[in-house]
């Protein structure tokens, strides 16, 4: 299990790189890597030698996060000024522009069978799922309030949600908030199961193991990547080892092995039998924003590929073995 | 039986006086002497045999009679018996002197003695004998050449005489000549073979002095042979012996020692030497009961020394150093100079250190070290001394000289070590590391204390695999090798259970059950502590964590494992756990300041004012106001009280900043290298507007902190850019924040990003103030201050892009985009303001909102203007070429027209021969007819061109198509030109009406931006609004921030390693002291308003 450094594009973008997702393969074409950055851009990659297919422009404030639809031929992007814009790969042709306001947008994920896009929140302390097919708002699912004498600015800036993610088999949904807690719901009923604790600093990345529907990883900023049981809310383990904010986790398609992301610069990779990180990266030189392993299917190189980003405006591409 | 006969006067009898059955009283015998008027000889003889009888009394009133006047006058002539008896009464008290050790009674005797010797001389100046019984007195009283001169005069007389030759060979000895003392020996022994051992245990001596030990063995044993109880030589013999330095003759020498001891009891020498022995085989009683008899047999100083010695080591040794003391004082006192007998200084020195005298015994050590420069103990000992004493330079250059005689010697190196290790880590390290290796090389084990120094001064020195590598060297095996390894089998706990995880003991029990020791001996709880604060540096925070869990397990009332769990948790923000920890800490030790101090902050962070500064008084008097950490937290608490109220008292402002320079001015004054009092003094001194003072404050502050892994002062940086920012240098503010984000926080915290932000703004760099603040968005999404600061950003770019006198449309393009995102976010805001409190008055962010949108129908306004402009600017430059095109076609055109004239007359030459042939021919005429066609389809095109002119304002390829054309015909460009000259002032006056409008427009704005001012005023705003808002923000966060992670939380964090790292052995006291360092950690932050 290793990492070794394949590509490297120095100021990919002209700013901060912010997030970072495949593509999947479509028959027509290999996986492509989508970057979004503070620049207001969002770019196309072909891999493994990183050409720039395209660049889009129409966002306004930085890109915060993009999301690809399961089939490879749909892909979404979030900027600060909290609008989604949903276009097709191939064609660049605009799909939808969401907005649900007073919440922003952060993180974003569509589920695996393609039907939802799960959006995160931010202060309105919920998870919007939008439908893909005709794009409307077809839940919001929302953090049940903390009960307390008032009901006070504290609360609920500490709902706030940053991060999304589905399970495997597409029946729930765990979102992380800047207070730590992570929340699980049951996406069929909209309803909010449980919280899982441990965290007490912001949660920006959520993963489910590809190999279990039942564990959740999750990156926060008190530089630990937690292991959980997100069904007997339990805590398998808690790994340290990052200097400083764990940015950004994303689990192998093998399950085997997570890679995470951090302020400290570094992207590391985690043997999962032994929970102890076995190799660091250290060729970004600012926090590393987002990682993000390839997901297996589709025509070209079969062998694993993990991409990072990073604020130093650069991107990597990594084999993974 | 032996008899003396006594002639009888006038008679042939004789009396018969059995010479041991004297009577008692020596008056019978002298009336007989008398009365019968015995030859002097006799009189010799019998006070002889007294004296041999030890009745000393009656020898000398026998030889004070016979050598009375009336003696002298009757025996007149019979002179060598009478010298006979001055000089044995001569040698009497000079014996006496010599045994005699009260100074004026020795003199007395010496007197007495001398004033027998002159007599004798008076008789007879040139006897031998009285001369050899002077030299014998001169040789007693020490005068050695007078002796040397009167045995040399005997000598003179006769070179055999065997007395001086003896008293020579005694003057040679003691003048340390024992070559000719040996050679004077032996001519004595030659001269007068039966002559007594004494003789021969002189030769033994110098051969002994020579270094012949072998013959001076031979020569004792010679006089052992005659003579088997000579003590003396059986004295020696034993010496030999247990100089041999062998175990075997050590005890062979002991028996003689013994034998010596049963023939004369009273032999100092002998007594000394077992009473030696004694001491070493610990017989102490046997050593006193020798010693004391020694003492009391014997005047002899180098002895008596010698005897006072053993007794103060038989005490020494016993523990009583009172009177171990005393006895090495009279020790001492009986040598003239240290280098005669130097240990008793020596254990003077030790005794005087057991009992506090260090001045005492830093000047024995020092007279020790003047007979032995060159010993390593004696160094090492001066090197603890002056350790104590505080002169470190000195400690170290006698343990530096002590491990460079003996490089071998590790303990001089560990010694060094310990020494350096505050001065200088790199020597001391050095030092270190040659003690294992030394140690090593013997085979011995090396202390877990050294390796754990060793292990710390790499952690200090940033080396942290080393220090890993040498923490786990020092703790050997053990079930913490289970955690490092994370081979531990981690179980499931209860995420709502994993709270509590730091404080989770099960895994333990887990595998104690599964059969595993968990074991901790003691001595390695300090090194496992350090190992687990260097795993934390390593952000292997989740084995440190075990690790301080496994010390608690086995050692509940590890104060700094509770304090260092409470850290972590702190670090991860569980206040509640961190509070629940450091409250265990507190019921170990309810009076701990370290576990007060972090108690504050906790308090601190979660808001609770009080509660805290009741914590920090508690804190600052378990330590008695000595503390140095709890009184910088309260001066930062009254600090913080200064500037906390958004509307502030100035009355109440000034108290709390008078009180808090005070608090930080005690500090400084009890620890003037205080960087946290100095910081803190800068601060307060900045708040007051000195910024040059306080500039110069933190600028030291920051080299101060620079440079060790244990400080880390972000806050100084913080506020040098401060003080560079409210100066006005915002270039070099920017800088500072830039370095302090990058160096601190990797980049992740968003109120730095924010006093960036602000710098940018005030410096008028209105994209990267936009942009700072997005990133700080970006990293704490759920502060919507920041989204409000950004919108202010875009708002003030907008408005002053607009001012501009000049612009681009791409300018005012951006202006607008910025304002269409300004007014977004301004209406999210004002959104998310009906739902959640966050701390917006949403008729504020309304007015920001009418005030964007304002300029927004304004700047599209000016954007259609500006296009508008940009289109007529790029029509007059079209224009401009055009003209200038059409200058060049004017004068093709004339040249054409010149030689179209030329034509023309050519022309009209061959006209008119036409015409003259006109008549003739009509065939011709055709041909001109023909030539006037062409001409018209010329015209036809040149409406063409007219056309393609006057689409050209979008076209630009009309252009080229008229120059083509223009080429053909002069008529053409006439009348181009005389379009062109019409469309000029058209397109002039348009101008004017385009630009009228437009400075309207301009005019419009600044009056919306004056009415927006005004409406702004009005809502609590004033001008520069912007600058208000983003610094309000700003303070709010600030204070946040003082009391945010970095700070407290290395207070607890790096300090108490740094402590509990140096010293293994003294741990926990240490730990104490040096937390003390680490409570200064706490920082005053900053702030510039």
């Amino acid at each position: 299990m290793k990492l070794a450094g394949l590509k490297s594009i120095e100021n990919a973008h002209d700013e901060s790189v912010w997030a970072a997702t495949w593509i999947p393969a479509t028959e027509t074409r290999p996986a492509l890597l989508l970057t979004g950055s503070l620049d207001e851009t969002v770019k196309l990659w072909k891999p493994d030698e990183l050409t720039l297919e395209r660049t889009n422009a129409g966002h306004c404030l930085g890109v915060v996060s993009v999301a690809a639809h399961p089939s490879g031929s749909i892909a979404a992007s979030a900027s600060l000024d909290s609008f989604v814009r949903v276009f097709d790969v191939d064609s660049n042709a605009s799909i939808a522009t969401l907005e649900a306001p007073p919440s922003e947008v952060w993180q974003m994920q569509f589920d695996p069978k393609g039907t939802t896009l799960a959006v995160a929140g931010g202060g309105s302390a919920s998870v919007q799922l939008w439908d893909t097919e005709k794009w409307k708002l077809i839940a919001t699912l929302s953090i049940p309030r903390q009960e307390g004498p008032k009901p006070s600015d504290k609360n609920s800036s500490k709902k706030f949600v940053l991060s999304v993610g589905w399970s495997p088999d597409g029946k729930r949904v765990a979102c992380g908030s800047m207070d730590g807690t992570i929340s699980v719901f049951d996406v069929a009923r909209a309803k909010f199961l449980h919280h899982l604790e441990g965290h007490f600093m912001p949660v920006r990345s959520l993963v489910y193991s590809p190999a279990d529907p039942r564990v959740l990883f999750s990156a926060s900023d008190d530089a630990h990547v937690h292991m959980y049981d997100a069904e007997g809310k339990s805590m398998i383990a808690a790994m340290s080892g990052h200097a400083s904010w764990v940015l950004s986790v994303d689990a192998s398609p093998d399950g085997a092995a997570i890679a995470t992301g951090s302020s400290d610069k570094t992207v590391r990779l985690w043997d999962l039998s032994m929970r102890a990180a076995v190799q660091t990266m250290s060729n970004h030189v600012d926090q590393v924003w987002g990682v993000k392993f390839r997901p297996p299917g589709g025509p070209g190189p079969r062998a694993g590929r993990l991409a990072s980003v990073s604020d130093d405006k650069s991107l990597s591409l990594y084999d993974y073995s | 039986m032996a008899y003396v006969y006594i002639p009888v006067q006038n008679s042939e009898e004789e009396v018969r006086v059995a010479l041991d059955q004297l009577p008692r009283d020596a008056s019978d015998i002298l009336d007989i002497l008398k009365a019968e008027q015995a030859p002097l000889d006799l009189w010799l003889i019998i006070a002889r045999e007294y004296f041999k009888q030890g009745k000393l009394d009656q020898f000398r009133q026998i030889l004070e009679e016979g050598s009375s006047h009336e003696i002298d006058e009757y025996y007149a002539d019979v002179r060598y018996e009478r010298i006979a008896i001055l000089n044995a009464l001569g040698a009497y008290y000079s014996y006496l002197g010599k045994v005699e050790t009260k100074q004026r009674e020795k003199e007395e005797y010496f007197i007495q003695a001398t004033k027998h010797y002159n007599k004798a001389s008076r008789i007879d100046m040139h006897e031998p004998s009285t001369w050899v019984g002077k030299g014998q007195l001169l040789l007693a009283k020490g005068e050695v050449e007078q002796a040397s001169a009167a045995f040399r005069i005997v000598l003179e007389g006769d070179r055999d005489n065997v007395s001086a030759l003896l008293g020579q060979a005694c003057v040679e000895y003691s003048r340390g000549h024992y070559g000719e003392s040996l050679t004077l020996f032996k001519r004595a022994l030659q001269v007068y073979p039966d002559c007594p051992g004494a003789v021969r245990l002189g030769i033994g001596h110098c051969h002994y002095k020579l270094g012949h030990v072998g013959k001076a063995c031979l020569a004792f044993q010679r006089v052992l042979q005659l003579d088997p109880e000579n003590v003396e030589a059986l004295v020696s013999l034993a010496i030999l012996d247990l100089q041999t330095n062998e175990a075997a003759a050590i005890r062979k020498g002991m028996e003689k020692m013994q034998r010596a001891f049963e023939i004369y009891p009273y032999c100092a020498m002998a007594l000394n030497y077992l009473a030696n022995h004694f001491f070493f085989t610990g017989q102490h009683f046997l050593v006193e009961q020798l010693t004391e008899t020694a003492l009391a047999v014997t005047n002899h100083g180098p002895t008596k020394s010698h005897s006072y010695y053993n007794l103060a080591r038989s005490y020494h040794s016993k523990g009583d150093y009172e009177t171990a003391s005393r006895y090495y004082w009279a020790s001492v006192k009986e040598i003239n100079k240290p280098s005669e007998f130097v240990f008793p200084y020596y254990g003077l020195g030790q005794v005087q250190l057991k009992l506090g005298e260090i001045k005492n015994a830093l000047s024995n050590f020092e007279k020790v070290l003047e007979v032995y420069p060159d010993n390593c103990e004696t160094l090492k000992v001066l090197g603890h001394i002056y350790v104590q004493l505080g002169q470190t330079e000195k400690a170290q250059e006698f343990l530096r000289k002590a491990a460079k005689i003996d490089p071998r010697d590790a303990q001089a190196f560990l010694d060094l070590g310990e020494l350096l290790i505050s001065t200088d880590t790199g020597a001391a390290l050095d030092a270190f590391k040659t003690a294992r290796s030394l140690l090593k090389k013997g085979g011995e084990e090396v202390p877990i204390e050294v390796l754990n120094n060793i292990a710390v001064i790499h952690f200090e020195r940033e080396e942290l695999e080393l220090a890993l590598q040498n923490f786990k060297e020092a703790l050997g095996d053990g079930i913490w090798l289970t955690f490092l390894e994370g081979k531990a089998n981690t179980y499931e706990v209860d995420a709502t259970s994993s709270l509590l995880q730091y404080k989770d003991m099960q895994i333990f029990r887990r595998l104690e059950e599964e059969g595993h020791s968990v074991e901790l001996s003691w001595n390695k709880v300090t090194t496992l502590f350090n190992l687990a604060r260097l795993l934390e540096q390593l952000h292997n925070t989740e084995t440190a964590s075990t690790l301080y869990r496994l010390i608690l397990y086995k050692y509940p009332d590890y104060v700094d494992a509770y304090l260092r769990l409470a850290a972590i948790a702190k670090a991860r923000n569980n206040l509640p756990l961190s509070i629940e920890l450091v409250n265990e800490a507190l019921t170990v030790n309810d009076k701990c300041p370290n576990a007060l101090s972090m108690l504050g902050d906790l308090e601190l962070k979660n808001d609770d004012w009080v509660k805290a500064k009741e914590t920090f008084r508690a804190a600052s008097e378990a330590t008695d106001g000595k503390d140095s950490y709890a009184t910088l937290s309260l001066g930062n608490w009254n600090y913080f009280a200064a500037i906390r109220n958004e509307k502030r008292n100035p009355k109440l402002e000034a108290t709390h900043l008078e009180k808090a320079k005070e608090l930080y001015t005690r500090v400084l004054v009890q620890h003037t290298a205080n960087l946290y009092a100095a910081n803190g003094a800068g601060v307060v001194l900045a708040e007051k507007g000195h910024f040059d003072v306080s500039k110069d404050l933190f600028t030291q502050v920051q080299e101060a902190a620079s440079g060790s892994i244990f400080v880390q002062m972000p806050d100084v940086w913080i506020n040098l850019a401060h003080v560079y920012f409210a100066q006005g240098n915002f270039a070099l503010a920017v800088k500072m924040y830039q370095n302090c984000l990058q160096k601190f926080f990797y980049n992740t915290d968003s109120q730095i990003l924010l006093y960036l932000a602000r710098t940018h703004y005030e410096a008028e760099q209105w994209q990267d103030c936009k942009r700072t603040l997005l990133r700080a968005i970006h990293l704490t999404p759920s502060n919507y201050t920041l989204r409000f600061d950004a919108g202010v950003a875009m708002q003030k770019f907008s408005a002053s892009t607009l001012q501009k006198t000049k612009r681009t449309v791409d300018e005012v393009r951006s202006t607008v985009d910025e304002l269409e995102n300004a007014v977004r976010l301004f209406s999210q805001l004002s959104a998310a303001s009906n739902l959640y409190f966050n701390g917006f008055d949403e008729k504020k962010i309304n007015t920001h909102v009418e005030y964007c949108k304002h300029l927004l129908e304004a700047a599209i306004v000016h954007r259609e203007a500006a296009e508008r402009e940009e289109q007529q600017n790029r029509q007059r430059l079209d224009l401009a070429r055009q003209m200038a095109l059409a200058e060049e076609a004017r004068r093709k055109a004339e040249e054409q027209r010149k030689f179209q004239l030329e034509r023309r007359k050519q022309e009209d030459e061959l006209k008119r021969v036409r015409q003259q042939e006109e008549h003739f021919e009509r065939v011709k005429e055709q041909w001109k007819s023909s030539t006037s066609s062409s001409k018209r389809r010329d015209r036809a095109d040149i409406d063409d061109g007219e056309g393609g002119h006057g689409e050209k304002r979008r076209r630009k390829g009309g252009k080229r198509r008229k120059k083509e054309k223009s080429s053909r015909s002069r008529y053409e460009m006439e009348e181009a030109d005389m379009m062109d000259d019409h469309d000029e002032p058209e397109d002039d006056d348009a101008n004017v009406n385009f630009r009228e409008p437009g400075y309207q427009m301009n005019d419009q704005d600044d009056n919306v931006e004056e009415n927006a001012q005004d409406v702004l005023a009005a809502a609590g705003l004033e001008d520069s609004d912007a600058d208000d808002d983003a610094a309000a923000p700003s303070s709010a966060g600030r204070r946040k921030r003082a009391w945010s992670e970095s700070d407290e939380d290395e207070i607890s964090e790096r300090k108490p390693q740094s402590s509990l790292l140096r010293e293994n052995s003294a741990d926990l006291q240490d730990s104490d002291g040096e937390f003390r360092d680490k409570r200064q950690e706490n920082a005053a932050v900053d702030d510039e308003d």
